[in-house]
């Protein structure tokens, strides 16, 4: 006998929700039949601000389109801007970059760490690795004198150069998280309840990759080898040496196996940046700010964060301000039309587990 | 690159009419394209060359020419080329094919052009409220929307703030003294 349908309301307030949206679920029993997504709580209208400011007032909004990944923001509001302008970036500048993107990758690992065990009950973990991300937010706040917004990677280099034995700094620091991801295996891969929740479960197969434009490692999960910094290389990343792990299983369990093996990845890829990084200055001086114009022109680029890919289209119409500023997040795709096919056939209990490993960010949907 | 470029060029050349490109360096290639061709030459893209990836959809309102310009930019994982489909429509009649039967997550942007730029898109998929609740009036994104007057109208000051609506103002007042001029000083 069909079971009558009932509708549940995920959020747009609710702890498994990784930010302000909501999720209309139909269900029969304890299945999900249809989901329908909900956003439009958190809009700030950045965009339309950034219009309205001029290049380098508009660039202090970048780092909050989405909080858990700051510093992917400012690199692509950065190059944007220079690719428009053609200006240059030091070399050294370049290297700095690099070094503070994969920390705040690293970062952000961290986080999903807790958010993943967390939508399945599982805190020690979130608990752990919060808390060891607070050393690399020291290292931040060191460096950019903010601990989550930077505003470091600005239009011409980076704001300033390493404090005096920084570089040491992040390699002790290395070392002490790379033991760390051990630990972090033990308590998450080894755990036979974060087995049995994560196997089989929110399936993206590869033809449901292409056809929704996944991205990162819900892509690589699925054994798709793609990945920004190899396939449009910026700033150094072509003369950097690592590789970009895939899994089959394309499930929840293996886009967590992806992300293990490039925690470990932004380790070895810090490691070669602060070995091979170049003397000299790191900052292309711009003009005075409130009378600086670009050329008339547009750019998109694109940068690999821990969700994917995300791009920033910028279009320039000779004046002070952006004409336009549009940026395109991950979990603009991944979050919407995806989520909702993907949670067809799931048990309720899986929604949290299952928009964590999507890398749903709502700020960065609404912006 | 150069190749790829030129040999991308005379296919699609051959096949659309009334297409011009424009060279970047790098891997950037544009086109400019007529709307009502848009959903073909994005099929051809994907299908017979290999650019399957939509990485973006995005629009600019060219106010002063009364125009939107649309830009589809695809991503070929082979040939490591970015190539950008642009197209304008009237601002005020324009209408916009639906593309979310190539890529599905294309079902998003075109609800968004449609809410915050006020886009019609034919045959659009899910046509309900996206972003916005209950709007009446100019789409939000267009450049003739007034941000400030729209906060004045529809939010109230808080009563008893009234000399901290400039703070500079209000800093001269409290301080009976000129504040500099940070922006002259400053200036290079």
């Amino acid at each position: 006998m069909r079971e009558k349908a009932t509708t549940l309301y995920i959020g747009p307030q609710h702890p498994g929700i990784t930010g302000n949206m909501m999720v209309r679920l139909k269900i029969e029993g304890d299945t999900i039949v249809k989901a329908t997504t909900e956003v439009g709580y958190l809009h700030r209208a950045f965009e339309k601000l950034q219009e309205k400011r001029n290049w380098l007032q508009s660039f202090t909004l970048m780092c909050r389109f989405c909080v858990p990944e700051t510093d992917p923001m400012e690199e692509l509001y950065a190059r944007a801007v220079e690719t428009i302008e053609g200006r240059e970036v030091p070399e050294r500048a370049k290297y700095i970059r690099v070094m503070v993107l994969e920390l705040a990758r690293l970062a952000s690992f961290m986080l999903w760490y807790g958010g993943q065990n967390g939508s399945l009950g599982l805190y020690t973990m979130g608990q752990w690795s919060v808390g060891d991300r607070n050393y690399i937010l020291d290292l931040f706040e060191e460096l950019t004198g903010g601990r989550v917004y930077h505003m470091y990677i600005w239009p011409g280099g980076v704001r300033r150069d390493l404090p005096k034995g920084f570089e040491q700094k992040v390699l002790k620091t290395m070392d002490y998280l790379e033991k760390r991801l051990d630990d972090y295996d033990d308590l998450m891969f080894d755990n036979a309840i974060f087995k049995k929740r994560t196997k089989g479960v929110g399936i993206v197969d590869k033809e449901t990759a292409i056809e929704h434009g996944v991205v990162g490692p819900v892509l690589r999960g699925c054994g798709i080898r793609s990945d920004i910094r190899i396939d449009d290389p910026y700033e150094v990343y072509d003369k950097l040496d690592f590789i970009v792990p895939t899994q089959e299983g394309a499930d929840i369990w293996a886009r967590a196996l992806v992300r293990r093996q490039e925690a470990r990845q932004s380790i070895r890829i810090i490691r070669q940046v602060i070995d091979m990084m170049p003397g000299g200055p790191v900052y292309n001086k711009i003009p005075n700010p409130q009378k600086w114009t670009l050329p008339k022109g547009d750019a998109y680029v694109r940068v690999e964060s821990v969700r994917g890919e995300v791009g920033l289209y910028a279009a320039s119409d000779g004046g002070l301000n952006p004409r336009r500023i549009h940026v395109r997040g991950a979990a603009y795709v991944h979050a919407i039309t995806l989520l909702e096919d993907v949670l067809v056939g799931e048990n309720i209990a899986d929604v949290s587990a299952i928009m964590n490993s999507l890398g749903t960010c709502p700020p960065e949907i609404e912006r | 690159m150069k190749e790829i470029k030129a040999d991308l060029i005379s296919k699609i050349k051959a096949s659309f009419d009334n297409v011009t490109e424009k060279d970047y360096d790098g891997n950037r290639l544009d086109f400019h394209v007529e709307t009502r061709i848009i959903p073909q030459i994005l099929t051809y893209l994907k299908v017979n060359l290999g650019y399957i990836h939509l990485s973006h959809i995005s629009c600019v309102d060219w106010l002063e020419d009364g125009e939107f310009e649309i830009v589809y930019i695809v991503w070929s994982p082979e040939d490591k080329l970015k190539v950008f489909i642009k197209t304008r429509i009237d601002r005020e009649t324009g209408v916009l094919p639906n593309i979310d039967m190539i890529w599905r997550q294309a079902n998003t942007y075109e609800r968004e052009l449609k809410e915050m730029f006020g886009i019609e898109v034919d045959g659009l998929v899910a046509a309900d409220e996206f972003l916005l609740e209950d709007w009446e009036g100019l789409p939000p994104m267009r450049r003739d929307f007034d941000t400030e007057a729209y906060a004045d109208e529809t939010f109230w000051h808080r009563p008893g703030r009234e000399d901290a609506m400039d703070v500079r103002e209000a800093i001269i007042e409290r301080s009976r003294e000129e504040i500099p001029d940070f922006a002259k000083k400053y200036s290079r």
